[in-house]
């Protein structure tokens, strides 16, 4: 068949493409130069006020640390999971998808309960007559930080899984019987080819803590407001043109973080590729 | 240049009620090529893994050299190994694969490329130091992954069906470079196999495996031409199978031949089976001073060049078959010829029945 | 929680498209959740259907009722005949022209209406107040919380508090906490200086609230789960919560007294009909005096004091004790201010 005739069998992905990503994205652009006229003011009183600049640095700063820290707790469970016997790995992957069945809000409320100065963590110190205060831990950055982990952990953990078990064990045999220890043998050859999915996993957990809404809303102070924090009370004020600026400015914020991340790895595993480690 | 006798010295191995290698005993000398070759199951890959360290005998020891391994982890026991996937590590270029060895010896700088660049063209891949595995054919990653067990010189090189992903003229092919290398670098090698061929051309000694124990082990010659048993018989080549009676005087007859052979050392009727190989048949004149000769029709032609295969039914009823390589003056025959075949007694070899 | 609410908005909007093709004589009417919706639909609803033949369709729209008004507007296609419009949404909706105007012609042609109660795009529905709240239990021995200057006094009354998260009537709060007479409240917040020294007055605030309330069930939830000791939240929560036996006490000194309406969304489609529900709704103290029994929310209905008791009466944010200690919210105030003071105050809580 000519290519020219089998070329409307793309219409359907693009039509697709062009409904649900690009039409929607043309418009939030739009609507956040034109009120009703052509203005760049509110990109203007983006840049121009530092309160802005630093809610854009800190969800960058939170999504980050959020993804490295799901890594650095990620990474050794998968690596558990897959040493286990293989009915074993069945079990662990389902009670770790379990709690993904449950939607954020209900997590975060539950953290809710852990927290609050009336929560387990605090009756437990009352308990234990480790404080005689109770500590506030809800409305603040630590409650943030650990419910995010919290609720993006297992997709990290799913994808290192899926990444290491790519791996063909005789590798590792090879570099064994080649003369590496154990721990060489999982630095040289073992870390460098699960890095490629682990830095997927990352840029996923990054990506999706960028847009995160409900746990910042529910579990920070005003100080651990997000963009799309933001964007929702720009929202609610009716203010749809600052609220669309902002819905551009966190778009190319998470592209652009997501090329650096890309290229970031790129270079981390060419130094660890030639034997870094 | 280093080289290492190794042995196993009653060496068991279980998974829990399975018996994968019983009893199994084996010394090989310095420098020796010797294969272990079996079907799959026959317990040839878990005397290999025995031997490399991926796995521990349940009984008995494993020795290389002067000391025994079976205490040790795989990268102590220094010896080279190449696998049935090469696996190559997808993410370092060819020089650093073959690198890989010498850097975790602590070889660095001058040194460590001088090798490295030697290894490769040893393998006549001089050139690819810079690709990766990913840009290499099948018979170039075998060589990648040679060069690369061999570079620290290890007195023991362990090669796990290393041509099974080749096809057949590639496999050849490394057969012979593989014999080359060897010859070239002199240190033992186990080579294991389920491909016969491959067997006789490559070693010094076959240990042909069988349900965890070597039922023979010999140079291929007399794995060929002596073997021990039915199991071993049919293994190695192709060979005719006859029963035999006991006759008249301490004579045997062959069943379905009808023909009168001088008794056979150490063979009796009841367990021995006379194993005839088919390029020993041929046809005869009449009786033939020496030969055992009997009638037989021709029931299938097959032509394959240099030699011609046929099959028969002896007049007593007993297929067979035989060769003919095509000497000057032989004819071609056809199906459905009645012809008179015979063989040398020298050239049957009793052996022993299975056990069905 | 408020992106459950604009969920259950949009969830709404879409349900209410289909039937409303199908009933000509039903009257919609948007309004909120929770108990003003279950008083509405045993007493109101009933007496309208009653009195004029008609269908009625009530929409608990309690999340952002004016992002829902403007869309519908835009998209051509109002649903809602009449609406509740709440004190700091009637500014908005005057000023983007959400509402249309009332008739008074057609809806009190005899003038029965105090003045007080008619605004140009809607009458006061409800009365109440944004008040300061104390647990009781939380205060240091012997010490009562009395006014705003006692809330914002942390070392007498320490513990964490919580405001909204909206700059209408804190900043009122915050004036009075640095000694502005309440007569003189929108003066001062009225210029540039005044202004500096409200916010410079939640600066002293700022580090003692973790938390800033975005609806009134959260307020009361703070407070109920003991994550603030002190809070601004609406009179009529506090009822609630001294039920479930939170011993919670309302100071009125210093609370925000607001009228919220009942108004006709512009395009309605049944507009005249409207004014029928807007007089059942705001004109009839029998209907009245049962809603007040529920909810010490009450409106101008001419006679309604009548009807009650001395104690109950001393509940309402009206009573005459309550009414001279707090200051009128003024709507008009915050229309005109809104966009710059908002912007301020969105911007100083980032900071």
């Amino acid at each position: 068949m000519k290519f020219r005739q089998i070329l409307w069998l793309f219409l359907p992905a693009t039509l697709l493409l062009v409904a649900f990503i690009a039409a929607p994205s043309f418009d939030l652009f739009r609507a956040s130069v034109f009120d009703p006229d052509f203005t760049t003011e509110h990109f203007e009183r983006l840049i121009n006020r530092s309160v802005y600049l630093d809610v854009m640095w800190r969800t960058i700063r939170v999504s980050l640390t959020v993804a490295v820290l799901c890594t650095l707790i990620g990474y050794p469970v998968a690596f558990f999971i897959n040493l286990q016997p293989r009915r074993r790995q069945t079990l662990l992957l389902f009670l770790i998808l379990i709690p993904m069945w449950m939607s954020i809000l209900i997590r975060t409320y539950a953290w809710i309960v852990i927290l609050g100065r009336d929560g387990l963590v605090n009756q437990m110190l009352a308990m234990l007559g480790l404080a005689t205060e109770p500590m506030q831990m809800l409305y603040t950055s630590g409650a943030v930080l650990a419910a995010m982990v919290q609720i993006l952990l297992p997709i990290q953990i799913l994808t290192c899984y899926a990444a290491m078990t790519e791996i063909d064990f005789d590798l590792i045999r090879a570099a064994r019987v080649l003369g590496a220890r154990p721990r060489q043998a999982l630095a040289r050859v073992f870390l460098p080819l699960s890095l490629d999915g682990t830095l997927t996993g990352l840029v996923i957990v990054f990506m999706l803590s960028m847009g995160f809404f409900i746990t910042p809303a529910l579990l920070g102070g005003r100080q651990d407001t997000m963009i799309a924090n933001l964007i929702e009370f720009q929202v609610q004020r009716l203010n749809w043109s600052f609220a669309a600026a902002l819905g551009v400015v966190l778009l190319v914020l998470t592209v652009g973080m997501i090329v650096a991340l890309r290229g970031a790895g790129k270079l981390l595993a060419r130094r660890v590729l030639k034997g870094g480690l | 240049m280093s080289v290492a006798d190794l042995s196993f010295n009653q060496v068991t191995k279980r998974f829990g009620k399975v018996v994968a290698l019983d009893k199994f005993d084996l010394d090989v000398a310095p420098g020796e090529f010797v294969t272990f070759l079996g079907p799959s199951g026959s317990g040839k890959t878990t005397a290999l893994n025995i031997l490399a360290g991926f796995a521990a005998a349940t009984e008995g020891d494993v020795r290389i050299g002067d000391r025994s391994v079976v205490n040790l982890p795989p990268e102590k026991r220094n010896v080279g190994m190449v696998f049935q996937s090469y696996s190559l590590f997808p993410h370092l270029t060819v020089f650093e694969n073959v690198a890989f060895p010498l850097r975790l010896r602590g070889t660095r700088g001058a040194a460590l490329t001088a090798r490295v660049i030697a290894a490769l063209e040893m393998v006549h891949l001089g050139d690819y130091a810079a690709r990766m595995p990913s840009e290499l054919s099948g018979g170039q990653r075998q060589r990648v992954a040679f060069a690369r067990a061999v570079i620290f010189d290890p007195p023991v090189l362990l090669m796990d069906e290393p041509l099974s992903a080749l096809d057949l003229k590639l496999r050849e092919q490394m057969q012979l470079e593989i014999k080359r290398f060897h010859a070239q670098i002199g240190c033992t090698i186990i080579f294991v196999t389920h491909d016969q061929g491959e067997a006789l051309t490559l070693s010094d000694r076959v240990a042909v495996m069988r349900d965890g124990q070597i039922a023979q082990v010999g140079s291929p010659q007399e794995i060929y031409d002596r073997p021990n048993s039915q199991y071993v018989a049919e293994f190695i080549g192709r060979t005719n199978l006859f029963r035999l009676n006991a006759g008249q005087g301490g004579t045997w007859t062959i069943d379905g031949l009808g023909v009168t052979m001088p008794p056979v050392r150490g063979a009796n009727a009841t367990n021995t089976l006379l194993s005839v190989r088919p390029e020993k048949i041929r046809p005869v004149d009449s009786d033939e001073a020496g030969q055992v000769s009997f009638d037989a029709r021709l029931t299938q032609v097959i032509f394959q060049g240099d030699h011609v295969q046929y099959e028969a039914v002896s007049s007593g009823g007993s297929p067979l078959y035989f060769q003919d390589y095509r000497g000057p003056g032989t004819h071609l025959m056809k199906r459905g010829e009645q012809i008179r075949l015979g063989f040398d007694p020298g050239d049957a070899v009793p052996v022993a029945r299975d056990v069905a | 929680m408020t992106y459950y609410r604009m969920a259950l908005g949009a969830a709404t909007v879409l349900a209410l498209a289909i039937p409303a093709k199908a009933q000509d004589k039903t009257l919609t009417i948007a309004g909120s959740g929770g108990v003003v919706k279950e008083i509405t639909e045993k007493v109101f609803l009933p007496a309208y259907e009653e009195a004029t033949g008609w269908k009625t369709n009530f929409v608990a729209a309690e999340s952002n009722i004016m992002l829902e008004v403007r869309t519908m507007l835009a998209s051509g296609k109002m649903l809602y005949d009449a609406m509740e419009v709440s004190a700091s949404n009637y500014p908005i909706g005057v000023k983007d022209g959400l509402l249309a105007k009332i008739d008074y012609d057609l809806l009190d042609p005899n003038g029965e209406l105090p003045e007080k109660a008619k605004k140009e795009f809607g009458v006061v529905a409800a009365a109440y107040s944004t008040v300061l709240v104390q647990r009781l239990d939380k205060n240091p021995e012997g010490r009562k919380i009395e006014s705003w200057a006692d809330f914002w006094d942390v070392e007498t009354f320490p513990g964490p508090r919580s405001l909204n998260r909206q700059p209408q009537y804190t900043l009122e709060f915050a004036l009075l906490a640095d000694g502005v007479a309440t007569d003189d409240l929108y003066d001062v917040l009225g210029t540039e200086e005044g202004l500096d020294r409200a916010f410079a007055k939640l600066d002293e605030i700022k580090d003692h609230i973790p938390v800033w309330w975005t609806s009134g069930a959260q307020s009361v939830q703070l407070l109920s789960d003991g994550e603030v000791f002190y809070s601004s939240t609406y009179n009529g929560r506090v009822t609630k919560l001294q039920e479930s036996g939170i011993p919670a006490e309302i100071v009125w000194n210093g609370g925000a007294l607001h009228t919220s309406y009942v108004g006709i969304p512009k395009t309605a489609p049944n507009y005249e009909a409207a004014h029928d529900w807007i007089r059942i709704r705001t004109m009839r103290p029998d209907l009245e005096i049962e809603y007040v029994k529920q909810l010490p929310y009450p409106n101008f209905a001419p006679g309604l004091f009548d009807q009650m008791s001395e104690d109950m009466a001393r509940n309402m944010p009206t009573y005459p004790e309550n009414a001279e200690v707090q200051f009128v919210a003024n709507d008009e105030f915050w229309a005109a201010n809104i966009d710059h003071i908002r912007e301020r105050f969105d911007e100083w809580l980032l900071e």
